[in-house]
């Protein structure tokens, strides 16, 4: 009670912390009963927090003690499993030394308990309050989108993605990715390329093989083939367009990007590899329920290239919807909501 | 704690600044209200006594004023007893004398003495036997004095003689009382 009485006199001061690729942005959020009284932000070049930073963190927790200081896990051993059952969960990935939390009793994300260790000791100084999952964000940026339509669901931070495929807000696969990390593993794929470009010469002429068979076994089926017209049909590629989300489109319609350049075609390259590769592994795993994808929602923190879009329609298929987010207000609002704000 | 990892840190508003800013104020407030305190308990005690001081001057005051009366109880008693002693020294002188005064051939059978006066009964072997030896120093002390006198069976008298001061000396007479 007399907390409570306390806590309404005094200003809420939210600290957000995201650590970047060779930065730290700090966002600070200053709350009085009324509502948002100012807000500040400061970039350092550094991963960890150097005096300077402090001083500047320190500079506005001071004006009150009801200060909370969130930072969003950019662990690489954290992702996101389809179910809340404790049973389940070890069937999709083993927790036994991961912190996880489950979100609506639908899904549950987790990572390594280490790396909350290691975040803490980082910001033992200061101190950490909350310590959220990028795939809250996502949650909470498309909640409009995850209720009603199946798609994939992108995070893009300048280092990591994390991408998760909801379906009327039950999650059905998730993962987050290192972009650089995983341009190794391609790198260390198409090293081995060579051998497995034999096997799989092998396999296609097995196919082949199968596929006379059944030509000359299944005469009377080709007349089926006949029909293969219908695919083209004007009517399918009328109800393929419908599936497509206008009002995100004209949402988008204002969205300016960036002029490609050569480093950030690099990485947005890298990206859309990530994504790629990723949404293979989730058709490929028997463990999660394969849906098709058509649409992604991407929630853009790093300002993508044109290129980026492209390459994800061009090559996959997709309908891309890509929104601007800005991670350290989205992180500053689950904060607050954490707090029942 | 719904969707972070960790809990936040318990927030309180007493940070150290204020634990010691509250701390002082309310070692000087209880200083202060303890003072307070001190002061109106000995008021209280104070007035306490100061009550008992003057119920007890009351008391003292009634002892003496009992006591004064004792006092002059007591005086009035020692003056009645020394009247009453002095008396009695005048009485036992009087009687003294009086026997001294009757002589040997008279013999006196009853004394009254009375407040102004003395009776005396007796028997004398004649009138003037008790007219000389008798008469005459009754005559000097007082003022009055008459006898009668009655045959004995022996031929002596019997005498009755009442004497009676006249002169009212209140010293005297209230010495008699």
């Amino acid at each position: 009670m007399l907390d409570k009485l306390f806590e309404s006199l005094y200003l809420k001061v939210f600290v957000n912390i995201i650590i970047k690729e060779s930065s730290t942005l700090v966002y600070i959020e200053i709350h009085s009963k009324k509502g948002v009284l100012d807000n500040r932000q400061a970039e350092f070049d550094t991963l960890e927090p150097n005096e300077k930073m402090l001083d500047f963190i320190q500079n506005y927790i001071k004006e009150s003690p009801f200060y909370y200081i969130s930072v969003l896990d950019n662990s690489l051993l954290q992702g996101a499993l389809p179910t809340c059952s404790k049973n389940r969960l070890a069937y999709y990935y083993d927790l036994s030394n991961c912190e996880y939390k489950c979100y609506k009793e639908k899904w549950s994300y987790y990572t390594a308990k280490a790396e909350l260790y290691e975040l803490e000791k980082r910001y033992s100084e200061i101190g950490l309050d909350f310590i959220f999952s990028p795939f809250l964000i996502i949650a909470n940026f498309f909640q409009d989108k995850i209720k009603s339509s199946l798609a994939l669901y992108v995070l893009v931070e300048e280092n990591y993605i994390s991408l998760a495929v909801f379906e009327e807000s039950n999650l059905l696969y998730a993962e987050h990715l290192d972009i650089h990390a995983q341009n190794e593993d391609d790198e260390f794929f198409l090293a081995n390329d060579e051998n497995e470009s034999v096997d799989l010469d092998l396999q296609e002429s097995q196919a082949g093989i199968d596929l006379e068979d059944i030509e000359i076994d299944e005469d009377d089926e080709l007349e089926d083939f006949a029909d293969i017209e219908d695919l083209d049909s004007i009517e399918e590629i009328e109800e393929f367009e419908e599936s497509k989300d206008i009002e995100e489109e004209l949402l988008e319609s204002d969205t300016v990007f960036d002029e490609p350049d050569e480093e950030n075609f690099n990485e947005d390259y890298q990206r859309f590899i990530a994504i790629q590769s990723s949404v293979a592994r989730y058709y490929k795993d028997e463990r999660y329920e394969s849906r098709f994808i058509e649409n992604i929602y991407i929630a853009d923190s790093v300002s993508v290239s044109s290129d980026f879009k492209k390459y994800l329609e061009e090559e996959m298929f997709l309908n891309v919807y890509i929104r601007h987010v800005e991670i350290e207000a989205e992180l500053c609002e689950l904060t607050k909501e954490e707090l029942g704000l | 704690m719904r969707y972070s990892y960790i809990k936040p840190r318990k927030k309180t508003p007493f940070t150290p600044d204020v634990v010691l800013i509250v701390i002082f104020f309310s070692i000087t407030i209880i200083m202060l209200v303890s003072t307070y305190l001190f002061l109106l308990y000995k008021d209280y005690s104070f007035e306490n006594e100061r009550e008992n001081l003057i119920q007890n001057r009351l008391a003292l005051e009634q002892n003496i004023e009992k006591m004064e009366r004792q006092i002059h109880y007591i005086q009035k008693q020692q003056s009645v007893a020394q009247r009453v002693f002095t008396q009695n020294m005048v009485l036992k002188d009087s009687i003294t004398n009086l026997f001294d005064l009757v002589p040997q051939r008279i013999t006196l059978s009853r004394a009254d003495l009375l407040k102004k006066g003395l009776i005396l009964y007796g028997v004398t072997p004649s009138k003037d036997v008790y007219n000389f030896m008798l008469q005459a120093p009754l005559r000097s002390i007082f003022q009055k004095s008459y006898t009668s006198f009655y045959p004995a069976g022996n031929g002596w008298l019997n005498f009755v003689s009442t004497n009676y001061i006249v002169n009212d000396d209140s010293g005297e007479l209230d010495s008699e009382d």
